[in-house]
Order: C-alpha cells, then sequence, then structure tokens
C-alpha cells in the first residue's frame, strides 16, 4: 500500500503524460511571444509598433497602454508591471506582447519594432544597492538576550562575510500558458503554475474581471522548485492579455534562453558575522547581518528573507542572538522562491561559523555542531522564541556518526592527506532542522471537494499542484486509506481553481500536510453520511440488532458494523443504495494548521507547525590542480515521521539533495557589466548530472518516529534535503584547508566552483611557500 | 538524385520532400517535426541546444547487416539526416498489447519519475543501452545518463532502474520484426539527394567525388556532417541556412583503417566510434572524449565536423597536437597532408582551402619513449566545454632529460595554441620538479587569456601551470621520476 508508484508513473514513462503544451490542437491557436528589454535600466523614449502591427499572420502587438485592467502583477506588493510602462528595469523585462499564426511571424514582428530606450544608471550588485541605499522594505531585526555585551566577555571571537549565490530553478519544462476564451469573457487557462488561485487572480486584475470569469487549471507541471509559485503568473498573463486582445486561443511557451534570462532565481546573499564562543565551541553569541538581492521588484523576497532569518540558528542553540536583515533592490529579474526559500542562505552561514569555530579551536567540526545543537530538555528556545518540539537532532548524530563510520574515515582522511600532495580528501556532516509552514500564517489553509460516484469510485479535488513531488500519490493513498478502499478506486482531477477556490501556493513542503488534511476533512463528513445511511440499511434489514453509526468502519473495500461483522456492504453497493437514499455523495473539506501564529514585526513567536531534521556526511577528493571534485560518498538520514510512501520520500530526499549539491558546486550565475545574464542556457550553466552525484550514496529515513501533529503521521520532505548539500560544499573546504593543514581560514564562498577551489588552494600553496621560505630565513 | 528522404517511423516508412504545403524544410529539427505530429509530443524540449536530453530519441541504422541503436538529441538532427534509419521514439516502446518496455517498467519500479518531463528521455536513452545489449557497470550508466538532465530525482534511482532492466536476461522484439525492419531499411535508396525549397537548397552526396565537386562549385555552402554545431544556427540563432552541403551520406567517410605508421581515421567517424577505437590504444584521446559532451552528441558530432569548428577550446585538437597527427584535406585538385599544429590557422580559421574537405586524421603510433596525456577543466566533468584543456606530450632521452615537448591548450588563447616558450625552456632540460616549476612560469607568460563566463584570467592561468605540474607528477615515475 505504501509502495504504491507515482501516479502518473505510467504516463512519464510512456510519454503519453500531458503537459500544457502537449495539450491536444485547439483551433484557431495563436503563437504568442514576449519581446523583452534589452536594457537594465533605462526610460522608454519612443515606440512605433505600426510595422509589427503590420506583418501578416500577426494579430497582436500589445504594449501597457492596451491592457485592460490593472498594470500590476505583484503577489504581494504592487510593484511589478505586467508590461514596462515608461521604464524598464532590468534585461528580460516584459515589454510588448504578440500573438501570431507562428513563430516565425512573431519573430518577424519583433524585428520590426521601433523602441529606443534613454539609458539610466544601473544597480547591479548588492554593493552598488547599499552605496545607493536601493532598500525595498524596512530592515528588519530579530534578537535574543544581549549580544553585545556577550561578544565583549566571550574567550573566542570571529567575524567575516559570506557570499552565497544564486541559483536558477532549472525546471526541465519552461514557463507556459493556454489560454482559450470562453463565452462571452470568460477565460479558461491552462498554467504550468504552482499557484493556480493566484493565478487566476493576477489574470483577473489585468483583465480587469472578476475572478468568476477566471478558471486556472493545472493537470501537472514539468518541475516548479518555487519558480513558478510566483513567476509562472506573468506568463499567464501575458497569454491572457493576447488571447483578450485576439478572442482567440493563444499559448506562450518560453524559449529555455528566454525563461533563464526573464525570470528570478534563487536571492544571492551577502551576509557577515561575528560570533563568540567559548574554548570549546560552544556559541555564546551570534550578531548576523543577512543582505539579499531582491532584483527589480518585491515578489517574495520579503519571506525569503524571514525564513533565512529563521533559519540563521541552522540546529543549535545561540543564548545571544541578533539577525539583521535588508533586502536589497536591483535592476536584475526579481528573485523568487527556490526550493528552501532563504534557509539555506541562512544555513550555510551558521554552518560556515561553526566551521570556523572548529578551525580556530583545532577540534573535529562534526564535534563543535553536537556541542551546540538544540537541546532536549533546555537549551531548546530558538532565538525568535519557539521551542524546538520533539527533537530529532541527537538520534539522528548517533546514528548517521556511527552508520558513516565518521570517526575512523576522519582518520584515514588526515593520512591519506598527509600523503598525497596534490589530492586532498575532505569531509563534513552538516544538520537541518528544517520549519515547517508558510511564515505568512494566514497562507496554511487548504480545501477539497471529494466526490464519489454511485459505481464507487471517487475523485478528489484538492488546490495543490502536481510538480513531480509525488503530492497526487500521497493524497490518493491517505484518500483510499481513509475510505478502506483500494487506490485504484481513486482517482485526482487536475487542479483547478473553479473546484477547490482561494488555495495556498503549492510551496513550503505543506502540500502533503495542508491539502491531504482538507482531503481527509471532507472524506470523514461523507463518511459520516454514508454510515449513517449503511446503519440505516442494516438496521432496517434486520431490526433484531442495532447497528451504531459510530460502529461502522470502512476497510478493504466494505463497510461494516465492527461490533457485528457479518453486517457488511460492498463500498460499491452502498454507495450506489445511498445515491437511490438521495444522500449527498461530495463534500468539501477544509483544513487550516492549528496553533501556529507569531508576530512579526517584533520576530517572536511560533512560525512552525514543527520541525523536519536530517543530516548528512559526506566525503570528497578534490584535485587542487584542476579544481575538480568527486563527491566519494554521501550518507544522509532524515526524517519524514511515517513515511506516506516511502518510496517517494527517498526520491524526494536524493532529488533535493542533489538540487543542493548544484547550488554549493558548480550552478554559478553571471552577469555581464551591462545587467545581461551569461549564463542563460545549459551550455554555460551546469546543474548536475548522472555523474556527478555521490559515487557511494546511501539515502535511509529515520524509522519509528511518527510526527503526531500531522494527517498520516508523516513530515514534509519537499525542501528539508535540500539544505543536507551543505555538507559536500562544507567537505571542499576541509580538503582545500588540508593544503595548509588546516593552519589558516581559506577564502571561500557558494558556489565552491573549479575557479573558487583553484583560486583558494593557489593562495594557500603561496602562503605555505611565503611561510617556508620565511622560516629559511630565520 | 533523388528529392526526397525516406526513413521507418512506427514501422512505416515515411516519405518526406519539404513540398511548401508539408511545412517542413531541410532545417527543420527532428524534434520540431515530432512535435508536430499529433501522435508523437513524448518528445519534449527542454533546451534547444541538446544540453539537456529531453528530446532524446533512438536512431536504428543498419551496420554490416544488424540493427544498431543510438540515441541522440532529436533538437540536433536536421529531418534530411533521418534518411534510411528507423527513427525509434518513445511512442514505439511498448509492445502491441500494452505491455511495457523493461525500461519502462523499472522505471516504474524504482520511482524513476518524478516531474515526468524529462523521462521519455532518459528511458530512450535507457532503451539504447538495452537493445544494444550493452552490460553496464555502474560508472558506465552515469556516463550513458550524462546526456539527460533531471532536475526532480537526483538520478539515483534512474540508475537504479537501469542497472535493475539491464541486469535482467534481455527480451528482444521478435526477430520477424527485425527482419521486416532491416528489409524495410534495405529497400531506402542510398543516392544523392538534393531538396530545395524557395529559400534553401540541401545537397547530401552519395559519393566522396560528388562532394568535392560541390564543394568546389559552391564555396560558401555551409558544410556538415553530424550537425551538432550547425543545429544550434536554427535552434538558438533561427538563421536561414541556404545551401548546405552533408556529408553524412557519403560512402567511406566513416570507419577507420590500421596503417603502416599508425591508423587511419575517416572524417565522418562519430566522436561515439572515434572513443570505441581509442580505448585503450590511445588513452589520452579515450579521456578527452570520454568527457566530449554526452553520448547523444558523440553519436552525431565527427571528427572532422571538430576539427572543422576550430573552437579556440578545441576538444579533440590539443591532443591531436600531442599525438603529432596528420589531417588530410581533399580536393578536386588533389589532397595534402597537414600537420595538427598548423591545421589551426587563426580564431575558428582552418588551414583548409574554400575547396577542400577533412577526410581523414592519421593518428601515428606512440613510441616507447614518449608519453601523452590530455587534460580537460571544466565547471562540470560531463557535457560542458573546458575552461582550460591540453594535449600533452615528452619524449623523454636517458630516461629524464627532454629531448622533445609539446605543450599544447585550449582555451588560453584565440586558438588552439603551444606554448612555446615553456617548450623551448623544457627541450634538454631535466623532467624535474625545480625545472618544472620554472616551465610553469613560463606557461604564465606564454599565454595572456581572456576572461569569461567560463573563467577569469586569473583561474585560467593558474589552471594552465598546474596542469604542466599535474603532467609532470603523472608521469615522472614513468621513466620520468626526480
Amino acid at each position: 500500500m505504501k509502495q504504491t508508484p507515482h501516479e502518473s508513473a505510467w504516463l512519464h514513462v510512456t510519454g503519453e503524460a500531458v503537459y500544457v503544451d502537449d495539450m491536444p490542437a485547439i483551433e484557431r491557436l495563436l503563437v504568442g511571444r514576449v519581446v523583452y528589454s534589452p536594457e537594465a535600466h533605462a526610460r522608454i523614449q519612443s515606440v512605433d509598433l505600426a510595422a509589427a502591427r503590420a506583418v501578416p499572420g500577426v494579430h497582436a502587438v500589445l504594449s501597457a497602454a492596451d491592457i485592460p485592467g490593472a498594470n500590476q502583477m505583484g503577489p504581494v506588493v504592487h510593484d511589478e508591471p505586467c508590461l514596462a510602462d515608461g521604464e524598464v528595469m532590468f534585461v528580460g523585462q516584459a515589454v510588448f506582447l504578440i500573438a501570431a499564426e507562428t513563430e516565425q511571424q512573431c519573430r518577424e514582428a519583433e524585428r520590426l519594432i521601433q523602441i529606443s530606450y534613454d539609458p539610466l544608471e544601473a544597480i547591479l550588485s548588492i554593493e552598488a544597492a547599499m552605496a545607493k541605499n536601493s532598500m525595498l522594505g524596512a530592515q528588519r531585526t530579530m534578537s535574543r538576550g544581549s549580544v553585545d555585551e556577550a561578544l565583549k566577555t566571550a574567550p573566542h571571537r570571529l567575524s567575516g562575510e559570506l557570499r552565497t549565490g544564486a541559483q536558477e530553478h532549472w525546471y526541465l519544462e519552461s514557463q507556459v500558458s493556454l489560454c482559450v476564451p470562453g463565452e462571452c469573457r470568460e477565460m479558461h487557462v491552462y498554467s504550468s503554475t504552482q499557484n493556480p488561485s493566484e493565478t487566476q487572480s493576477l489574470v483577473a486584475g489585468v483583465l480587469g474581471m472578476p475572478k468568476n470569469e477566471v478558471i486556472v487549471e493545472v493537470r501537472r507541471i514539468g518541475g516548479g522548485f518555487g519558480g513558478k509559485e510566483t513567476q509562472a503568473n506573468h506568463v499567464a498573463c501575458w497569454t491572457a492579455l493576447l488571447c483578450r486582445a485576439t478572442g482567440r486561443p493563444v499559448k506562450i511557451r518560453l524559449f529555455r534562453d528566454d525563461d533563464m534570462i526573464m525570470t528570478g532565481k534563487r536571492h544571492r546573499f551577502l551576509s557577515r558575522y561575528e560570533v563568540g564562543f567559548d574554548g570549546d565551541g560552544r556559541l555564546l553569541a551570534a550578531k548576523f547581518e543577512l543582505n539579499s538581492d531582491a532584483g527589480a521588484a518585491t515578489d517574495l523576497s520579503h519571506a525569503v528573507m524571514e525564513r533565512a532569518m529563521l533559519h540563521s540558528d541552522s540546529a543549535y542553540y545561540v543564548p545571544n542572538m541578533t539577525v539583521m536583515s535588508r533586502v536589497w533592490r536591483t535592476n536584475l529579474p526579481s528573485n523568487t522562491a527556490c526550493r528552501g526559500f532563504g534557509g539555506p542562505q541562512g544555513m550555510a552561514l551558521m554552518e560556515t561559523v561553526i566551521d570556523r569555530i572548529a578551525r580556530t579551536l583545532k577540534k573535529d567540526a562534526a564535534d563543535v555542531r553536537m556541542l551546540n545543537f538544540y537541546g532536549t530538555e533546555d537549551r531548546n528556545v530558538t532565538h525568535y522564541g519557539q521551542t524546538v518540539e520533539n527533537n530529532r537532532l541527537h538520534m539522528i548524530h548517533d546514528k548517521v556518526i556511527t552508520s558513516a563510520d565518521y570517526r575512523k574515515r576522519r582518520r584515514e582522511i588526515d593520512v591519506y592527506n598527509a600523503m598525497h600532495e596534490f589530492q586532498k580528501k575532505g569531509l563534513a556532516l552538516t544538520p537541518v532542522k528544517f520549519g515547517i509552514s508558510f511564515t505568512t500564517t494566514f497562507l496554511n489553509q487548504a480545501g477539497a471537494l471529494v466526490v464519489v460516484y454511485d459505481d464507487g469510485t471517487v475523485l478528489l479535488n484538492h488546490g495543490g499542484t502536481e510538480m513531480g513531488q509525488g503530492l497526487h500519490t500521497k493524497i490518493r493513498q491517505i484518500a483510499a486509506a481513509e475510505f478502506g478502499v483500494s487506490v485504484d478506486m481513486v482517482k485526482l482531477t487536475p487542479t483547478n481553481t473553479s473546484k477547490v477556490p482561494n488555495s495556498p501556493p503549492t510551496a513550503a513542503s505543506t502540500g502533503t500536510d495542508l491539502n491531504g488534511a482538507a482531503v481527509k476533512n471532507a472524506i470523514e463528513k461523507l463518511k459520516r453520511r454514508i454510515a449513517d445511511g449503511v446503519s440505516a440499511v442494516f438496521n432496517e434489514k434486520d431490526s433484531s440488532v442495532q447497528t451504531d453509526t459510530n460502529d461502522i468502519v470502512f476497510c478493504d473495500n466494505w463497510i461494516l458494523d465492527s461490533r457485528h461483522p457479518d453486517r457488511r456492504m460492498d463500498f460499491r453497493e452502498a454507495v450506489r443504495l445511498m445515491r437511490l437514499r438521495q444522500v449527498s455523495l461530495s463534500a468539501t473539506g477544509f483544513y487550516r494548521t492549528p496553533g501556529i501564529g507569531w508576530d512579526k514585526m517584533k520576530g517572536v513567536g511560533r512560525p512552525f507547525h514543527y520541525y523536519a531534521f536530517g543530516m548528512a556526511v559526506s566525503e570528497v577528493l578534490v584535485d587542487i590542480l584542476t579544481g575538480s571534485v568527486d563527491l566519494l560518498r554521501t550518507d544522509i538520514l532524515h526524517d519524514v515521521g511515517d513515511s506516506v510512501n516511502p518510496g517517494i520520500d527517498v526520491g524526494q530526499t536524493c532529488g533535493a539533495f542533489v538540487q543542493g549539491l548544484g547550488w554549493v558546486t558548480t550552478e554559478d550565475i553571471k552577469w555581464d557589466v551591462r545587467g545581461n545574464l551569461l549564463t542563460h542556457s545549459p551550455d554555460t550553466y551546469k546543474i548536475p548530472t548522472a555523474n556527478d552525484i555521490p559515487k557511494d550514496f546511501r539515502v535511509s529515513l529515520l524509522k519509528d518516529v511518527p510526527n503526531p501533529t500531522v494527517v498520516g503521521r508523516s513530515k514534509a520532505v519537499g525542501e528539508p534535503p535540500l539544505m543536507l548539500a551543505l555538507s559536500v560544499w562544507l567537505a571542499i573546504k576541509d580538503a582545500i584547508s588540508s593544503v595548509d593543514n588546516h593552519e589558516a581560514e581559506p577564502e571561500y564562498s557558494l558556489p565552491a566552483t573549479n575557479e573558487v577551489i583553484l583560486l583558494s588552494v593557489d593562495r594557500l600553496r603561496k602562503k605555505r611557500q611565503t611561510t617556508a621560505t620565511g622560516s629559511k630565513v630565520t | 538524385m533523388k528529392t526526397s528522404i525516406e526513413f521507418l517511423l512506427d514501422n512505416s516508412l515515411v516519405t518526406v520532400d519539404c513540398h511548401p504545403r508539408s511545412g517542413l524544410s531541410p532545417t527543420t529539427t527532428v524534434l520540431n517535426y515530432l512535435r508536430s505530429l499529433p501522435q508523437h509530443k513524448g518528445v519534449k524540449e527542454g533546451c534547444a541546444e541538446g544540453d539537456c536530453g529531453a528530446c532524446t530519441i533512438v536512431l536504428g541504422e543498419l551496420v554490416g547487416g544488424r540493427l544498431r541503436y543510438r540515441a541522440v538529441d532529436s533538437c540536433l538532427v536536421f529531418l534530411p539526416m533521418l534518411h534510411g534509419k528507423q527513427l525509434i521514439t518513445i511512442e514505439n516502446l511498448k509492445s502491441s498489447d500494452g505491455t511495457l518496455h523493461p525500461v519502462q517498467q523499472a522505471m516504474i519500479d524504482t520511482y524513476g519519475s518524478q516531474c515526468g518531463f524529462c523521462t521519455p528521455g532518459i528511458v530512450m536513452s535507457m532503451f539504447a543501452l538495452y537493445e544494444n545489449d550493452v552490460t553496464p557497470t555502474e560508472s558506465g550508466i552515469r556516463m550513458a545518463l550524462a546526456g539527460n538532465l533531471c532536475r526532480c530525482t537526483g538520478y539515483k534511482p534512474i540508475i537504479e532502474a537501469t542497472m535493475v532492466a539491464c541486469g535482467r536476461e534481455r527480451v528482444h522484439r521478435s526477430l520477424e520484426e527485425t527482419e521486416r525492419t532491416i528489409k524495410l531499411l534495405e529497400s531506402i535508396s542510398s543516392d544523392s539527394i538534393v531538396l530545395s525549397t524557395e529559400r534553401q537548397t540541401y545537397v547530401r552526396p552519395a559519393t566522396i567525388l560528388e562532394a568535392l565537386e560541390f564543394r568546389r562549385d559552391h564555396p560558401d555552402a555551409l558544410v556538415m556532417n553530424g550537425a551538432t554545431d550547425v543545429a544550434l544556427r536554427i535552434t538558438k540563432k533561427h538563421e536561414l541556412l541556404p545551401l548546405i552541403l552533408d556529408l553524412s551520406g557519403v560512402g567511406g567517410l566513416r570507419g577507420w583503417s590500421e596503417a603502416e605508421d599508425g591508423v587511419n581515421v575517416a572524417a565522418g567517424t562519430t566522436m561515439e566510434e572515434f572513443l570505441g577505437l581509442c580505448h585503450g590504444r590511445y588513452p589520452a584521446l579515450a579521456k578527452m572524449l570520454g568527457v566530449f559532451g554526452s553520448p547523444q552528441i558523440r553519436n552525431l558530432a565527427t571528427v572532422g565536423g571538430n576539427l572543422a569548428t576550430a573552437s579556440p577550446v578545441g576538444d579533440l585538437m590539443p591532443v591531436l597536437i600531442a599525438h603529432r597527427a596528420l589531417i588530410l584535406l581533399r580536393s578536386t585538385r588533389g589532397e595534402r597532408r597537414v600537420s595538427a599544429t598548423d591545421f589551426v590557422a587563426g580564431y575558428r580559421r582552418t588551414a583548409a582551402s574554400h575547396d577542400e574537405l577533412i577526410t581523414r586524421v592519421t593518428l601515428p603510433r606512440v613510441p616507447a619513449d614518449t608519453l601523452v596525456r590530455s587534460y580537460k577543466i571544466s565547471k562540470r566533468r560531463d557535457l560542458d566545454i573546458a575552461t582550460v584543456s591540453s594535449g600533452f606530450r615528452i619524449e623523454l632521452e636517458n630516461g629524464n632529460r627532454v629531448r622533445e615537448v609539446i605543450l599544447a591548450y585550449g582555451g588560453m588563447a584565440d586558438r588552439v595554441k603551444r606554448a612555446a616558450d615553456a617548450e623551448a625552456f623544457l627541450r634538454g632540460k631535466p623532467w624535474n620538479r625545480p625545472t618544472v616549476e620554472k616551465a610553469m612560469e613560463v606557461v604564465g607568460t606564454d599565454f595572456s587569456p581572456i576572461s569569461d563566463v567560463r573563467g577569469s584570467a586569473a583561474m585560467r592561468t593558474i589552471a594552465a601551470k598546474n596542469l604542466l605540474l599535474k603532467f609532470w607528477a603523472e608521469t615522472a615515475g614513468n621513466g620520468g621520476g626526480e
């Protein structure tokens, strides 16, 4: 039962799974194209669209002036025009839309658009934004204890700076949307969006229509990773505008390069730290400053920064801690949600601190980590005041240190490094403690619509979207278990805003927790009705025994009286009868996460329903002459509570880890001095291949630790394992550090590309040579 | 002269003539062709440049009377290149009764798909491995899948699925079906083909003489074979290529033969075939080829094509220089042999004239006192263009004195270039660390590399120097030594 394959697996492997671009030909379909700014910051001086509009086959060329509704698609703050109006703020910003019979006609029209720009000064880095005080929103602070005092009295202090890079989502299916006009003003939007309700809202907004005229439907998404949480809205809005203007169905599918140029990425961070600790390596005080590059608009930048602040403790208790943050506005595409949502950036900072403390005190970093883990009885309250309940850190640490044979390998690596001048090994263990819930509390809600047909089959609708994470598979399993029927009786519809309204995005790893609970809620209502009806049937047939509704159970495709198991009815037969008896066989369900809430202004409270834990040990071999890295082995032990589907959860764990691996190693985003993205295709932007994953890759789920607070007693798994990849990043640093026998702190940043490694090693080798020469003189 | 092409799709012969009504041109990619058909939407576009493998399809070909299969990126294949071949798509894998192919079933059983968008391409790569009866090791599977990006699974279950499917006893298509396929393929004429549309002419000669005559008469014609480079001008730059000379149908331009002084490799040999040849015999080349593109690209790209593009990074070129390879250029006037060093004429320029075609590369045998090594530094190991690459050769006398040395670098100048001063410095000197460390400094002054997206000038200089040290460290024990 638990080992149910992905509900679409058969369709995936046969090529029959339908994505938006694969939908059967629609009559009179037009191709849509987005024309974007080549300037990072400029005033639009003049525009002439006449020639473009005259191209045969071209049905519409639209600019901001042609938007019937609001020229706005910012999801939270309304600072994001749908089409540039008077000024462009980044290379890749949409300026015009074209609809034509063919792709070629679109390109021809694009060529004939006359536009002149008056370039303005562009801000292209966090430092430049700081210099211009180009801040979005206000500075925020979370604080506990008296940091300055504790820093002053701490026996040891360290300070420094860390840069973490952006990351392109690289969903395999680029952004796509298909709009089909309905009767009168109706609009049916097929979109690859993680956020159908918001897509609906923004499409209605740009069209100037009420939401009840817009339906958004999502069958499946070819990968999202946060990149389609807000920015799929854009493509849907553009498509809808062309559809409205032409009265014909329109599809826009972004070419890979355009997608990479136009859409936002994981926020790059520039972080600074000052920490105090004792001689054992125990953290006494931490003062962090987090700066993120938001790009040209707000998007979700504040929420991302908030999560970074909430995760800058990583898994460690810091008695005195202040985290200050600022979100900077630059002339780059607006950065957005990306698996981990600020968590990775916050945790990379704290893990760097721990790594440095260990190097400074000449201790094993794994020991320093263990020393600082949140306690179970005391030292268990975070810097924002939430108690770390059901703490699994110590349990996981003990298990993984043993299963990964950490101590022995540490010694072997030291020996290896002493014997090899040009090949160095490194080892690191890093933990994950990831808070589950949207920190924007109201989003922690979900709806469902469950339908039972009189042939006994069940159709589920819920607000979550299937993007590969196996949400529909898990929900199907949960529903089948609740109804006591086999999974093949249960089917899911595409996510559709006309079935389940006002849903949150499928994000923050909450998909199964929220939607599963909403589905369960609906099924409970249906079971109650059916139980009432069935017990009535039993009692009518034989009144000598009375069946109590409360004794009715649903299992193995039967509905039966648990006190009188011979009183039973086949599920199919029961629902057929219920229809005849005029019992409603459809119900809505709803769920909101209980017991959470927090004061954003004060930065105190309980933002998370629970924490997901995990740990990884990674070993690398670094060729210090070429900067190439062999990832020799990774051991992961991850906590998903009682897994609903271990196959899917292991898959999520591996996948998230490898996406994190890309972020910390080869995924290097570069812009030129004019704000053009240089790494705009997989030719230059390198995500991991099958040959980059650990040679020896051992992934286990923590057993026998149910999560008491969640449907199915499971835990969210989408994001947390991504941060396990920090073990690889720090293992590489460990290898580099061995070049100088761990004497000096290597220069280091994230990602650790071969260039970062070569330059860092070069400095250490030069330092050693200088020291060696120097010692000869004296 | 034929004016249409023929290939096998869904077990039937398909004829395409690029008539205006067809909406097809000689540079329509197989990816776009398939996606224009109602029943072939399984193939996906992920990047349209051969870097993701979502569009992987399998080409069946008759080689020595047997059907051989190769996975290729359909975004890099022009429609006419299908001529005489069997085009196998994801829709063709399950049998008529609905039973899945073993690789498909294994992918389901191991949770090998998540979002599913890369899955058809991955399944096709697995299918090619399976059908070619390869029994791969785990590392062989990783290499075979290196051309298929997946962002969801972390690859682990896909590798497991491949191990499972290829580890079991193979169940192949019925003999009858195979024989029918072979018969149909044999029925396709191998005559020269000309496809003309209003704006394009595509010529695919059957013999080298026809090709040379066409080259002479049309020096402006774009010459292609595997199209892995040329296709990007269509898919990424949206150029119109008015006149194309495709050498992929020329008889005798593929394969290799033993010669007195080494091996002659025909210019149309694919990189994958060349890799097979180099295994064991030319390890430095095999090493470089092993990280050249991906299997899907190596299955298309040819030796001659790689040399003709004259990339500043070079791939093969630094290693061919180190091997003192000779390149045979042929025209209707005759033929001449040019050394690999002299073949490189400038930024993306070669020594070939406008009427010449590269027809052969001669690889001399490596004498016993000579060591040849290759190195490639790239951000990612597979399917990445080098930041710095090198082909090194050293001939030692009396065990450790440098008689002759070649230090050929890619990525350090506007062309593949030898570190001339460092070579001169090393000649006659002992092959030991102090000399090498001094030579490293000379390498630093031999080049003035640029900073670009693949690496900074500072990194390139450090890397170029380090590679010499690495070469020494690897060869010092091999008759060199301190």
